[in-house]
């Protein structure tokens, strides 16, 4: 079946990764790739809009749990934008609230990285 | 009792290819339980599986070592001489008692000499068996056959008085007792019941030369039970195919299947010789030519076409008599229908000049073997396609010296022609079967009239998915008040070129009152066409319908029972046609419906006999590779049947997700062997019930005690967390172990405006 690629950007110093539609396994595994290879050049603020994320499955969100810990490990800043409510509602089950803050668009998260909004809008 | 034994001793087919039989070997082992007193027969189709029945049973007895002991006897035509038999049936019998005492079916296996199974005696038992076998060496010595064969059959009945269990003897190919010395004494034995040392007997073998072997008089007609075999449903059957297949590594298609179960007959020979052969030459049986070119090889020259030679020669008392048989057969088969005897016996009589022969008695023979059907003076070929071919294939290579590969070459053109249109033939039966169901079951309801009126339906419910048609039409206001239907008739198929229709007459009342005035005739024609119906070919129908309104009439005894017809046509009928039959209305009350629209009714009665509380589902399956991705599809298919089924936007996306949860699950736990996920979709009036199922030995962590909150859980260990996932989107998961796998069934409720 065919997925879209994973496409990212940087926004000044900022990373924008979009996950795709299916965030499972395959995806959920470049989006770790694309993340570390920003952490590693030195990008310390990492967007993940879900805009085109229709579904997301459990393997995916592990994964997620992952980034999240690698982008704390190097004292970086990740916010989650633009999630569909069902993926939301799944990542609140997961607790994952309490770990990444999510925000309902891409230019909020961008803000938000870089001071200019205090408080991310949940 | 389990319904298989868990250790092969007598049995030939292993667990997974003895399917659908589970019931008749849980009666012939309850035969021999305390308090049953009859003998019984195991009657049968030739070839229905009656010898696996039996040995399956022996099996499980063996292996369950409780108060019943199992003893299987399979007579040969080679050993029926009195002696020959005594020492095999003593032998065979002391063995199969040594080996049920000993716990050792290895004792059972080998054709050894008394002194050798003696040994295998436990000290206990010695002196019992010692005396046994010095009896029927008296026996022997004393020259009396009558007295050798009664002491061999009363082994059995002796052994459980000594061992105080029940003897369970099954004999298989009793028929072959016919015509032998054997036979009074085996009835005698049969008649023995109930004396201090007796046995239960279980009898299988040819049906129609068995019970000609008890005397009309007897008494043992009142005490014998009958567990009939009938033929494999067709789910048991297509399990069977699979398996075998899938055992010996074939590809086989689903039409295939299909074919197999209609050209065969679901005759289990039959369709094991042409799987085997087709794992003999390493064809797949994939499609209708794949199939068609090894049954024809396999009637031709193959197993089949020796079996059923076999069985010519065992009814042909001298071999010069094969022609007149064959030439008998051929007839019966040309002819189609019954046919006077005198016919069949100048045949035969032609055929077999040169030589005496009473061809009366060949054609009782043949009837014996059920090689043809001879009743009241009339004789028919039997309803086995596979003989039949075997006949035509054989009479043009032996008869008409056709050589034998063009024989075959012209059988392969004649199956291959004849494939599609028994598949046809098979979707008209099923339709008309239902047809037939909906006319009985019309009992004074009160239906939604667009069900019987195409083009009012058509208006209303364009565009809506079934599932949303099934609950607008309990809203319908016009309703049609039904009749009780007390008899259908069918007239008959209608010859109309392109279009497949045939006739049926339903008689009953209308109004809940039994009088001539409430007496109703309905006149159905079922039509199969590609096209909506034309007016043209109504016309035709009409006029075939006004023949048998008329005949149908003079039949009853009340000619002014009102007619109603009913046009039910599988692609409805042309905007002119409608027309032609809303005119119809001013002398005749006519219906129409699609096949759609009768299968709405068969609903909507379905519903009311359930008082309205329930109504079975519209079911769709899906089956998947487990692939990357694979999850998608089954997420898109869920998704447009949970949309057609009205389920909202968060709702849809819910029960994705947990879809995706279970195929994943499946695929990761399942170890499944054949790499698929099977899932079906069930929608009824209020919810969604989802079933994932796979071949494996687990399915996640479903069966063990699930958590209760999914967020009180670390979200590290979100991998891992799919069931708890699937509890939380869905209102009612439940998991089950099945023979071969696991199955988890979730459900989601639909919630209407206005629900809570």
């Amino acid at each position: 079946m065919s997925v879209a690629e994973i496409r990212a950007k940087l926004v000044e110093d900022a990373a924008v990764i979009y996950p795709g539609p299916y965030l499972n396994q395959l995806r959920g595994e470049d989006v770790e790739n694309q993340c570390q290879e920003f952490l590693t050049s030195g990008v310390r603020r990492i967007v993940i809009n879900f805009e085109e994320t229709e579904l997301i499955n459990s393997i995916g969100i592990s994964i997620l749990l992952g980034v999240i810990e690698s982008v704390n490990h190097v004292q970086g800043l990740l916010v989650l934008s633009n999630l569909n409510a069902s993926n939301r509602e799944l990542f609140e089950m997961l607790g994952l609230m309490s770990h990444v803050e999510m925000v309902d668009t891409e230019e909020i998260a961008l803000l938000k990285l870089t001071g200019e909004v205090g408080q991310a809008v949940v | 009792m389990s319904d298989t034994p868990s250790a092969q001793i007598l049995s030939r087919l292993s667990r997974d290819e003895f399917v659908g039989r589970g019931a008749e070997v849980r009666r012939v082992c309850a035969l021999a339980q305390a308090g049953s007193s009859s003998n019984a027969f195991l009657l049968g189709a030739q070839r229905a599986g009656k010898t696996e029945v039996l040995r399956q049973s022996f099996d499980c007895l063996f292996n369950e070592r409780g108060q019943v002991i199992p003893f299987y006897f399979a007579l040969r035509r080679s050993s029926v001489e009195p002696e020959e038999f005594a020492r095999d049936y003593f032998s065979q019998c002391l063995a199969q008692f040594l080996a049920f005492r000993s716990n050792n079916a290895r004792l059972i296996s080998g054709n050894e000499p008394l002194a050798l199974i003696a040994r295998a005696a436990s000290p206990e038992d010695h002196p019992w068996v010692t005396s046994l076998i010095d009896s029927f060496i008296r026996a022997l010595e004393s020259g009396d056959e009558s007295l050798l064969v009664r002491c061999a059959l009363s082994t059995p009945a002796a052994a459980g008085s000594y061992a105080k269990l029940n003897p369970l003897v099954m004999i298989d190919d009793w028929h072959l007792l016919a015509g032998t010395e054997l036979r009074a004494e085996f009835l005698r034995t049969l008649t023995n019941r109930g004396s201090d040392e007796s046995a239960t007997y279980m009898l299988a073998g040819m049906q129609r030369m068995m019970i000609e072997l008890i005397p009309p008089d007897g008494e043992l007609f009142d005490k014998l039970e009958m567990i009939r075999l009938d033929r494999l449903g067709e789910d048991d059957y297509e399990k069977l195919v699979r398996r075998l297949a899938e055992a010996r590594g074939i590809e086989i298609g689903d039409s295939t299947i299909e074919l197999m179960s209609q050209q065969l007959d679901r005759d289990l020979f039959y369709t094991r010789a042409i799987v085997d052969a087709a794992a003999s030459r390493g064809s797949r049986l994939q499609t209708f030519i794949e199939f068609e070119r090894i049954y024809t090889s396999e009637v031709v020259s193959g197993r089949i076409g020796h079996y059923l030679d076999a069985l010519f020669r065992d009814a042909s008392s001298d071999a010069r008599n094969g022609r007149a048989m064959l030439e008998a057969s051929a007839l019966l088969i040309e002819a189609g229908s019954s046919i006077p005897i005198d016919a069949i016996v100048e045949r035969v009589t032609k055929y077999t000049s040169g030589h005496t022969v009473d061809a009366e008695a060949l054609i009782e023979r043949m009837h014996s073997r059920e090689l043809l059907d001879a009743s009241y003076g009339f004789v028919s070929a039997p309803g086995d396609p596979v003989l039949s071919d075997y006949v035509r294939a054989k009479y043009r290579s032996e008869i008409a010296g056709v050589p034998r590969p063009a024989a075959g070459e012209e059988l392969l053109g004649e199956k291959l022609k004849h494939s599609y249109r028994l598949m046809m033939s098979r979707y008209n039966r099923a339709i008309q079967s239902q047809l037939i169901e909906v006319l009985s079951r019309f009992d004074f309801q009160s239906i939604p009239s667009s069900l019987f009126h195409h083009a009012a339906f058509d208006k209303r419910y364009r565009g809506m998915s079934r599932v949303q048609v099934r609950r607008a039409l309990d809203d319908e206001p016009e309703r049609v008040r039904l009749p009780q239907i007390v008899v259908v008739n069918d007239l008959g198929p209608v010859d109309e070129a392109g279009v497949s229709c045939r006739l049926f007459a339903a008689t009953g009342f209308e109004g809940g009152i039994y009088t001539e005035a409430n007496e109703v005739l309905w006149l159905v024609a079922l039509i199969n066409s590609k096209e909506p119906l034309d007016v043209e070919t109504i016309g035709r129908i009409d006029q075939r319908l006004e023949t048998a309104m008329s005949s149908e009439r003079t039949a009853q005894t009340n000619a002014a029972a009102r007619v109603v017809s009913w046009y039910v046509s599988k692609e409805g009928f042309s905007a002119v046609a409608s027309e032609r039959l809303a005119n119809l209305q001013t002398n005749l009350q006519a219906h129409r419906s699609t096949y759609s629209n009768l299968d709405l009714i068969q609903d909507y009665m379905d519903k009311l006999a359930l008082g309205g509380e329930a109504r079975p589902a519209t079911v769709f399956e899906l089956v998947i590779p487990i692939e990357d991705e694979a999850e998608l599809i089954a997420a898109r298919t869920a998704e447009q049947i949970a949309r057609a089924a009205d389920f909202d936007q968060e709702a849809i996306n819910q029960i994705k997700t947990a879809l995706i949860e279970a195929c994943i699950n499946a695929a990761e736990h399942g170890d499944s062997p054949d790499r698929k996920i099977h899932q079906r979709f069930a929608i009824d009036d209020n919810r969604l019930i989802i079933t994932v199922s796979n071949k494996g030995k687990t399915f996640g962590r479903a069966d063990r005690q699930s958590t209760p909150s999914v967020a009180a859980q670390p979200v590290k260990a979100a991998r891992g967390r799919g069931l708890q996932i699937i509890r939380a989107l869905m209102d009612e998961v439940e998991f089950e172990r099945t023979d071969d796998g696991a199955r988890l069934t979730m459900t989601k409720y639909l919630k209407r405006p206005g629900s809570q």
